[in-house]
């Protein structure tokens, strides 16, 4: 039981840890959410794409913070991260296969199904109309 | 566990007779058992992306998350109510950590209250949850049912709110399980059940799950709210 | 805090009741407790054995009964009407509905209820706390949970035969829109609604199952176990519990979304949709090939969770029967390993002609082809394992020998398959069936007939009869190459899988007297297991009695147990271990257990 020793020691560099994680996940979300913010007024595709990608990064620093530091992930022994960071590489080619393939459903649709074709560009009447549900059913069937 | 550093540097964990990660087999299995549900809401979180790549348009979630409680009809504040859900989960992730970092300090009192905020917490997530749900349904959304237009302005399929509602659905159930086991948590600990083990280990796990929950939400919230 | 205490999650006091508790559980232990609510691994693995057997009856029973239409489709059973009900049978016939019901669910029973829990339930359950060096499993409560949920799942199971609009009747892959449309066919009314509760309930209890083994391999090795003196079951079962950890819950994704389809309105994977007599839907935007992917991503290493036990245990059997190290150990761990990474990247090669996009399609022919390497330094150690050894036929050697030709069979195709554009023309034809049932259904049944023969006597304390086992074997494994070679020609000819009735089509009318031929060694080979049902039960009673501890002089752990082990395996302290598990003919001795320390004076391998 020798670690009760290195408790007290630990304890206080612990919850500064725990403080400036709290901080760094906080900054990322306020920094997501003025993105979030900014790519309401912005109107070119390219840019919002790319906003959107910086988003993505964003969520994945926080997903590391969390797993690291709070799941206290980064403090196992390094074979035991393996374990589980190596699977999970495996969502690179599960969500690079399916958004390539859905994107790809997209294009055949859009190519051989004319009512599709169609829908896709018919503009429909603004939101007022659109809140009464069985109008919108009846517009969908 | 904080042994790492205790462990003599020539140890061979790998030969037998103990644990090759220092860690007891129930962290471990709380450990695979939360990538076997990464990999469930993986799949829900992919099968909602490959649907919006394979779909032409999809609403802009500005105009459809846009409300709070008690703003009225007309609110018209984005991102404002989400961002409120988002951190306090966070803070109840904090807590959390807290009441963990008390147990291997044998701080009895100290967990207890960690673990009071962070089922409040919990709490509080899953009362906002509701009111958002409520609010949607009163919308005329549903599963099944869309009542917003894309954001280029033609017609929606229903499947935006489809997978809104059954991935944060989904989210909620856990939260909301992470909140039983939290009570479950509370009421051993008041029972002194853990001053009697000699360690708070179960506390570590039910952390694990909660910090799960947490995470999903990152995702949830960047893949419904944000892009 | 001590490593052993956190090993085993808790004080130390209760680190030495670990120590005996074997003597623990010998005080109060009721019928209910030993037999039914038991937290024995080896009693979990006979109830998920004897649970699968049943079912491969069902199964089996169920493709007979089918292959009886396909063979016969003129005549007239009436019989059959009076024991199966109208339902089933009308006018002698068997019903169009009945006959996919019966093929959808011999499918999904087969694959699930036999070959994943019947095989890995057994065979993890058994062997890992044993050839590791356990008392029991990590947490022994949810192995129990393990099997009763699969026994709730099959109870849901069997009691979809019995609804009056009949079981779920699309295909075990359940595609929509025939899982998700009710009025789609009779089967898909309550039929479907059991099969998905039945399958969620399954996927339930391997998760359970499969974590529990994962943290039993890797925590509870005895003292001098290293993962590379592990025997090579150890490490198949191993990958097989991370291959279901990791895709089991894609599949319950992919069911949940088929439940709100159903149920609750939404269109998930439907689009455009007419169904006769209703009209048409309202459904927008969904995609079936969604389920498709979801569906194979769970489907692809399913295949692999149900073979990789049967190589664990063919490689563990093949090299105590031929007296001689495995070859290449460290090659079969690897090449199990690449298996087990490439089961996750290639599930899209049953999507080629469905509506995959060509494109992607290619890279999964490349990713798929890439299994062959694995899979061939796997046979080839096989072989060279058996090459020049001294063998012994025992029942159990023969099926291990039976599965290393019934994979190099079955994968062969595989590799024709792989190929986009062959698979164009080969797509949903016999030739499918084909493959598959050689190279997983047949030979996974020989990797578990295998493992039984072989550890029977450890489970039960007694002997199998041989003769009855060589009959076995031998019907056996000639029946399914008399079955399944033929219909490879059948579907380079163009015949579709999964047609009622093949002889009202003018090109396939030549196939009437092979299918008939089919239909017969079908029921040959049904009757044989039959035999083999008698054998294992007459056995657990009458048979010849196990007199030496390590019969086989084996190497492994398992026979370090006293004959019928309590629970807890060990009386007294767990056994360490000082070497690998394949010390064969070495130094001039023959075997060398797990057990014994390495002497001065050995030579190295
Ligand atoms: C070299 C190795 C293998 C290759 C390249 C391969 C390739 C394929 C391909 C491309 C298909 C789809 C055929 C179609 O539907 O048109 C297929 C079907 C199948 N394979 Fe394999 N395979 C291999 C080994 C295996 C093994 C080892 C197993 C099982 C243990 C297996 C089990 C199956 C099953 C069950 C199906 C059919 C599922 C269904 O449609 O109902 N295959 N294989
Ligand atoms: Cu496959």
């Amino acid at each position: 039981m020798e670690h009760t020793a290195h408790i007290e020691h630990h304890a206080e560099d612990g919850k500064k840890e725990v403080m400036r994680v709290t901080l760094i996940l906080t900054v990322l979300t306020l920094v997501e959410l003025a993105l979030g913010f900014w790519m309401m007024k912005i109107e070119a595709q390219g840019t919002r794409l790319m906003i959107k990608g910086v988003i993505v990064i964003l969520m994945m620093a926080k997903a590391f913070y969390i797993v690291g530091y709070f799941m206290h992930l980064k403090h196992e022994i390094r074979n035991m991260i393996m374990t589980i960071v190596v699977p999970l590489l495996l969502f690179v080619w599960f969500i690079g296969a399916f958004l390539y393939d859905g994107n790809s459903f997209k294009n055949l649709r859009m190519t051989y199904d004319s009512h599709k074709k169609e829908m896709s560009t018919k503009k429909v009447e603004k939101k007022e109309e659109v809140k009464e549900t069985p109008e919108v059913k009846k517009a969908v069937e | 566990m904080s042994t790492s550093t205790t462990a003599p540097v020539t140890t061979k964990w790998w030969s037998g007779g103990k644990s090759p990660f220092n860690v007891e087999y129930g962290k471990l299995m709380m450990w695979y058992f939360l990538m076997s549900d990464a990999f469930t809401f993986g799949a829900f979180l992919i099968a909602y992306g490959t649907t919006r790549f394979a779909t032409a348009g999809w609403p802009n979630p500005n105009e459809v998350f846009k409300s709070y409680p008690f703003a009225g009809e007309n609110a018209n504040a984005p991102l404002v109510f989400v961002s409120i859900m988002t951190f306090i989960l966070i803070i109840s992730s904090v807590t959390m950590v807290l009441a963990v970092k008390a147990g291997q300090e044998m701080n009895k009192k100290a967990v207890v209250n960690n673990l009071i905020l962070t089922i409040i917490g919990g709490l509080a997530f899953l009362s906002c949850q509701a009111w958002e749900w409520t609010h949607l349904f009163h919308e005329g959304a549903w599963w099944g049912r869309n009542p917003f237009i894309n954001a280029d302005g033609t017609q929606s399929t229903t499947n935006f709110t489809n997978f809104f509602f059954t991935i944060t659905g989904f989210h909620g159930f856990h939260v909301f399980s992470g909140v039983i086991i939290n009570i479950v948590m509370l009421i051993m600990t008041l029972m002194d059940k853990f001053e009697q083990r000699g360690h708070y280990l179960m506390i570590e796990k039910a952390g694990l799950y909660w910090h799960f929950v947490d995470l999903v939400w990152v995702f949830v919230f960047t893949c419904f709210y944000l892009i | 805090m001590s490593n052993e205490a956190i090993l085993h999650g808790s004080s130390a006091a209760v680190h030495e009741v670990h120590g005996d508790h074997h003597h623990e559980h010998h005080h109060h232990e009721t019928f209910i407790s030993k037999y039914v609510f038991s937290q024995d691994h080896k009693m979990i693995a006979k109830q998920f054995l004897i649970t699968g057997m049943v079912w491969a009856v069902l199964g089996g029973l169920m493709s007979v009964l089918f292959r009886l239409q396909l063979g016969y489709p003129d005549a007239h059973f009436t019989w059959l009407e009076n024991i199966l009900g109208k339902f089933w049978v009308k006018d002698g016939r068997i019903t169009p509905e009945a006959y996919y019901a019966l093929v959808t669910t011999h499918g999904t029973v087969l694959v699930f209820f036999v070959l994943t829990a019947g095989l890995s339930g057994t065979f993890a359950n058994f062997l890992i706390p044993l050839q590791v060096g356990a008392r029991d499993m990590a947490s022994p409560f949810m192995n129990m949970l393990s099997y009763w949920f699969f026994f709730g799942a099959s109870v849901v199971m069997l009691s979809s035969m019995f609804v009056e609009t009949g079981p779920f009747s699309g295909g075990w892959t359940a595609y929509p829109p025939l899982s998700a449309l009710g009025s789609a066919s009779p089967g898909s009314k309550t039929g479907m609604d059991l099969w998905i509760i039945a399958m969620a309930l399954f996927v339930v209890s391997s998760l359970l199952g499969g974590l529990n083994y994962i943290a039993t391999v890797l925590n509870m090795r005895t003292k001098g176990m290293s993962m590379t003196r592990l025997p090579l079951t150890i490490w198949a079962l191993f990958f097989t519990a991370v291959l279901g950890v990791l895709s089991f819950p894609v599949l319950l994704s992919g069911f949940i979304l088929l439940i709100f389809d159903r149920n609750f309105g939404t269109s998930f994977y439907l689009s455009d949709i007419f169904v006769n007599g209703v009209g048409a839907l309202p459904n927008e935007g969904g995609s079936a090939i969604l389920f498709q992917h979801l569906f194979w991503f769970l489907g692809h290493p399913e295949v692999y969770i149900i073979l990789l036990p049967a190589m664990g245990m063919v490689s563990e059997i093949l090299s105590v029967n031929s007296r001689k190290p495995i070859f290449g150990y460290m090659a079969m761990i690897g090449s199990l390993f690449a298996i087990a990474i490439l089961a996750f990247l290639v599930w899209a090669h049953h999507m080629f002609v469905t509506g995959l996009n060509p494109f992607l399609g290619s890279i999964f022919v490349l990713l798929t082809l890439l299994i062959a390497v694995p899979s061939a330094i796997k046979v080839f150690n096989w072989l060279t394992t058996l090459w020049r050894g001294n063998i012994r036929f025992t029942p159990g050697m023969m099926f291990a020998i039976g599965f290393v030709s019934l994979f190099i069979s079955g994968g062969l195709t595989g590799i024709w398959l792989g190929n986009s554009a062959l698979d164009i023309h080969l797509h949903d034809t016999y030739f499918v069936i084909a493959h598959f049932h050689i190279v997983m259904g047949v030979a996974s049944m020989f990797g578990m007939f295998a493992g039984i023969y072989h550890w029977y006597p450890k489970m039960y304390g007694r002997h199998l009869n041989n003769t009855l086992g060589y009959i076995h074997f031998w019907i056996t494994i000639a029946g399914a190459y008399l079955i399944f070679w033929p219909m490879h020609y059948e579907g380079l000819a163009g015949m579709p899988r999964r047609y009622y009735d093949y002889s009202i089509w003018e090109s396939f009318k030549q196939f009437g007297d092979l299918n008939r031929f089919i239909s017969t060694v079908a029921m040959i080979v049904f009757a044989t297991q039959l035999l083999f049902l008698f054998n294992f039960f007459y056995s657990i009673f009458k048979g010849r009695k196990v007199t030496a501890k390590n019969p086989y002089n084996s190497n492994t752990l398992e026979w370090t147990t006293p004959i019928r082990p309590g629970h807890g395996n060990w009386p007294g302290e767990i056994p360490e271990v000082y070497r690998w598990a394949y010390d064969y003919g070495k130094d001039g001795r023959e075997f060398i257990p797990q057990t014994e320390p390495v002497g001065a004076d050995e030579s190295h391998h």
